[in-house]
């Protein structure tokens, strides 16, 4: 029995980290589908959205008393500062950035990460910041589980069907999809490109933001989270397919589940695993299993 | 137009453009001199005479510290212009170069620790066996590895590179009976002779050197225009006749065994050698030497070592933000200087050169930094 | 008789459902020079896709000097003897005139995987003789990316020149030209064809330019051959009228 306890936690635990990874590959995926820029630091901001609930969250709870009820005003602060930081990023960086080539993207997003890691480092200092939140364990499945990972999963499902719906059923969805696919077109039609741009960068942030914040409780905010996030979610975008919600979501739970056993069976390799599974997508089918192969 | 040579025409004793030089009016204004003397060179030619001498110079200043520096450029600078005949002649960004570096110090410092087994110093022979053991382990890497990463480009070549490069950093990682792992391999002492931080110095720089000039010759024969092909328009390429794929694969086997001679200098100067030689962060240094120093000029790179391994020398004494400082200035160049800092000589240079020539003018317009190599 | 350098047979293209190039057939005999015409999207630009390998076909079969060419990638294609000028100069662009030249003429050499040579000195006669013939000898040091729009279409065509075909697709090798030009290109045209033997298959919109310089006609349209002939013919074809009805004067 304990044997399934321990694959029933690790299984609970790839999907909450593959919600994670969902939530803030979506946001990197639509980014680069859109405005075709490759955020290296869409991780950061997780990460720094992170600290700034705790920030907020161990302030609130100075006055009030601890639960979950405070993460709320704690969470949404986190995302409305970093979405107004991710604004003001895009007009004055990224904005010029849409006409240069892709190393010159790469590098400057790159740049960004090692900015704000320090930033944060700066602020934070190196200690790791977690939230503490009293939890009683429920029993589901004849083990032991925090019952916060049902709440992630569900917020995880919940933005995914919001994103979904957002980009097939609305109208403003509609003009995003629109661009992936044929920018000149979208801006013909009298459309102002530079302000979807600034929504879909702004919007990508915000739900990174927003996972960074009901994250806290679950995973310590630490340097260089950031650095080991972003890869796993290049691997997501690859595998599932620039542009693509289903595939994202289908991706982010195979990679985080396949991360959470190899945990068990090879530690180390994890990652590796990860990278073999990349490797064979990009050489049998560079789109992604749901993509569509890219314009150029 | 004619007397104008361009970046194109860097260090050549001919060039292959059959125009007449128009008559220059021989002036002796400084700006005059300037052009004649660096005139037939090209900032090129000029910088990589300037990089060359200032290294042959450097023991000159007193203490050990700025020899150590020095061959941490001078090694690090040929793995960045290894980079740079991916990125600046072919036109694409490779993430895991690197690992081909890793792959020639491994393949040196196990070579050197197999002559060794208890670390420590080991005769002239077995040295020059083991420095020449990195290369090819590092070729075979990238051999096996260009087979499938020739198939795509951009911004998937730049990822299926990371990840192949993150791959072999976990195979080294994780063979612990061969590689040590995690632990590295230490105690790889050179023999006595290059045991002095001077003579290490000079025999990395001829090393260093003749490989420059191998590259160079490489590059600026009918493959390395090719590779220009490749990354100016690679459809066009392919309906001239050339097979992307195959000339792909063989500049990344070039590019990855140059890497593997700088990786087989890196064991015996550091006295050891560790995983993360392979990794990613270890890539990323050979992509902001190559941009910080200039990806269209051949001895950029170079440079941007200089610059980098100062400036993380230097920096570092006084904080602890280093990443802080190496990111601003990544951005900067990215914003303001996309050419590097050679770049910005490039157009300053164009300028002085083009203002000496009656009929200069339209040459030197057509000279926009972009256009160097 | 003069034999046919090029075959095609049934060749068929389409993507998702839209069959773009619909069981085409054509000879070109050697030494000759023609033209495709259709409306825009008759599919024009597909057909030299399918000959050239950018796309491969579904159907059909394409030979070349005898040999069957079908399904072959680009590359392999242009070493046999097939070359190719873009409507929207496809050039390389931080090359100067001369290295863009001399590229094609090294690849045709079998020069391009030379590591050890010196480019300066390989192929330079070749690279003179291509730049001079479209007079582009001035322009030798000039950047691609600074040409002007009018030297940018002549190193497109000298780039096809450079790699010695024998057969020569052309796509609208006068658009957005002025009359002064036109003449001047086609009359570089006639003079590959008739000094140099080149066969020379090409696409236009000018009518005027058609009728002057092509033997023989092929009209396209929606991806099926409506009528070909000699240009008098199809002028004189009611479906061709019809087709260019409002479009051009036949």
């Amino acid at each position: 029995m304990a044997d399934l306890n321990a694959l029933l936690i690790q299984l609970f635990a790839g999907l909450s980290r593959g919600m994670v990874l969902f939530l803030l590959s979506a946001g990197l995926s639509l980014i680069f589908g859109v405005m075709n820029i490759l955020n290296f630091a869409h991780a950061t901001f997780w990460l720094l959205a992170g600290y700034i609930t705790v920030t907020i969250y161990a302030y609130l709870a100075d006055t009030f008393a601890p639960g979950f009820l405070l993460l709320v005003p704690a969470v949404l602060g986190a995302t409305a500062i970093m979405v107004a930081l991710g604004l003001l990023i895009e007009r004055v960086l990224i904005r010029r950035m849409y006409d240069r080539e892709l190393p010159e993207q790469l590098l400057l997003t790159f740049a960004l990460v090692l900015i704000l890691g320090d930033v944060i480092k700066l602020i934070w200092g190196v200690q790791n910041r977690r939230i503490f939140v009293p939890v009683t364990p429920m029993q589901a499945f004849g083990v032991f589980i925090n019952p916060y990972y049902f709440f992630l999963i569900g917020a995880g499902f919940a933005v995914a069907i919001g994103l979904w719906l957002f980009l097939h059923r609305t109208k403003y969805g509609r003009i995003v999809r629109a661009a992936v696919y044929n920018r000149e077109m979208v801006n013909a039609l009298g459309i102002r490109i530079p302000m979807i741009y600034a929504g879909v960068f702004a919007a990508g942030v915000g739900i990174a933001a927003f996972a960074g914040g009901i994250f806290s409780p679950l995973l310590p905010m630490a340097l260089g989270n950031d650095i080991d996030i972003i890869v796993q979610c290049f691997a997501v975008v690859v595998i599932g397919g620039f542009g693509s919600i289903l595939g994202t979501f289908v991706a982010s739970l195979l990679v985080g589940i396949v991360y959470s056993f190899s945990i068990l069976i090879w530690p180390d390799g994890a990652l590796a695993m990860i990278f073999l599974i990349v490797i064979a997508v990009l050489i049998w089918r560079p789109w992604g299993l749901f993509g569509t192969e890219l314009r150029s | 137009m004619g007397s104008v040579r361009h970046g194109t025409a860097l260090l050549t004793k001919g060039t292959n453009v059959s125009i007449d030089s128009a008559p220059v009016i021989q002036k002796t204004t400084p700006r005059s001199v300037v052009a004649r003397t660096f005139g037939k060179w090209g900032l090129s030619g000029a910088a990589t005479a300037i990089v060359f001498v200032g290294f042959v110079l450097v023991p000159l200043v007193p203490g050990q510290f700025w020899i150590y520096v020095a061959t941490e450029i001078l090694i690090l600078g040929l793995l960045a212009m290894s980079f740079n005949m991916l990125y600046g002649y072919m036109g694409q960004i490779s993430f895991g170069h690197a690992a081909y570096f890793g792959l020639g110090a491994y393949g040196a410092g196990l070579l050197m620790r197999f002559f060794r087994p208890g670390g420590g110093e080991i005769g002239y022979l077995d040295f020059f066996l083991s420095l020449l053991a990195g290369p090819p382990v590092a070729a075979i890497g990238a051999l096996v590895i260009s087979v499938f990463v020739v198939r795509l480009t951009g911004i998937y070549f730049a990822i299926l590179t990371l990840a192949f490069g993150e791959l072999l950093y976990y195979i080294v990682f994780s063979w612990y009976s061969f590689t040590k792992g995690d632990d590295g391999v230490q105690g790889l002492l050179p023999p006595p002779f290059f045991q002095d931080a001077v003579n290490y110095y000079y025999f990395t720089l001829a090393v260093v050197l003749i490989s420059a000039l191998l590259m160079w010759r490489i590059l600026e024969s009918p493959f390395g225009y090719t590779l220009r092909t490749l990354r100016d328009n690679q459809r066009r390429a392919a309906f001239l006749g050339i097979n992307v794929r195959l000339h792909m694969s063989v500049n990344f086997v070039i590019a990855g065994t140059f890497a593997g001679i700088s990786g087989a200098l890196w064991g015996p100067f550091q006295r050891s050698i560790a995983p993360g030689l392979l990794g990613w962060q270890e890539s990323g240094v050979a992509v902001f030497m190559a941009l910080i120093g200039g990806s269209k000029i051949f001895i950029g790179p170079m440079v941007g070592s200089a610059i980098y391994t100062f400036l993380h020398a230097f920096v570092t004494i006084y904080t602890v933000y280093w990443p802080l400082t190496i990111g601003l200035v990544i951005m900067a160049i990215v914003l303001f200087a996309p050419g590097g800092v050679l770049g910005l000589f490039q157009s300053w240079f164009d300028r002085m050169t083009k203002k000496n020539d009656a009929t200069a003018d339209r040459s030197a317009q057509t000279r926009q930094d972009e256009n160097t190599l | 008789m003069t034999a046919n350098i090029l075959e095609v047979r049934g060749l068929q293209k389409h993507f998702g459902g839209n069959y773009v190039t619909q069981d085409i057939s054509l000879d070109i005999t050697e030494g000759s020079k023609e033209a495709i015409i259709g409306p825009n999207g008759a599919g024009k630009t597909t057909f030299f896709n399918l000959l050239t390998g950018y796309h491969r076909p579904d159907a059909g079969t394409v030979t070349f000097d005898g040999r069957d060419i079908t399904g072959w990638p680009p590359h392999r294609i242009a070493r046999a003897g097939i070359a190719r000028a873009f409507q929207v100069s496809n050039i390389f662009l931080r090359m100067t005139a001369w290295e863009n030249v001399r590229s094609a003429v090294h690849a045709q050499m079998g020069q391009s995987l030379n590591i050890l040579g010196s480019a300066a000195k390989i192929g330079a006669e070749r690279t003179r003789e291509v730049l001079a013939l479209c007079g582009l000898e001035a322009q030798s040091a000039t950047v691609a990316g600074e040409l002007s729009q009018g030297d940018k279409k002549k190193l497109e065509l000298a780039l096809a020149l450079g790699a010695r075909p024998r057969l020569l697709f052309l796509d609208e090798p006068t658009a957005g030209m002025s009359l002064e030009e036109t003449r001047d290109t086609m009359a570089l045209v006639d003079r590959l064809n008739i000094d140099l033997g080149l066969t020379i298959l090409f696409t236009e919109h000018d009518m005027n330019v058609v009728f002057n310089h092509a033997s023989r006609v092929t009209l396209l349209h929606r991806g099926e051959i409506i009528v070909w002939g000699t240009p008098d013919e199809v002028r004189g074809n009611a479906t061709a009228q019809k087709i260019y009805l409002g479009e051009h004067q036949l």
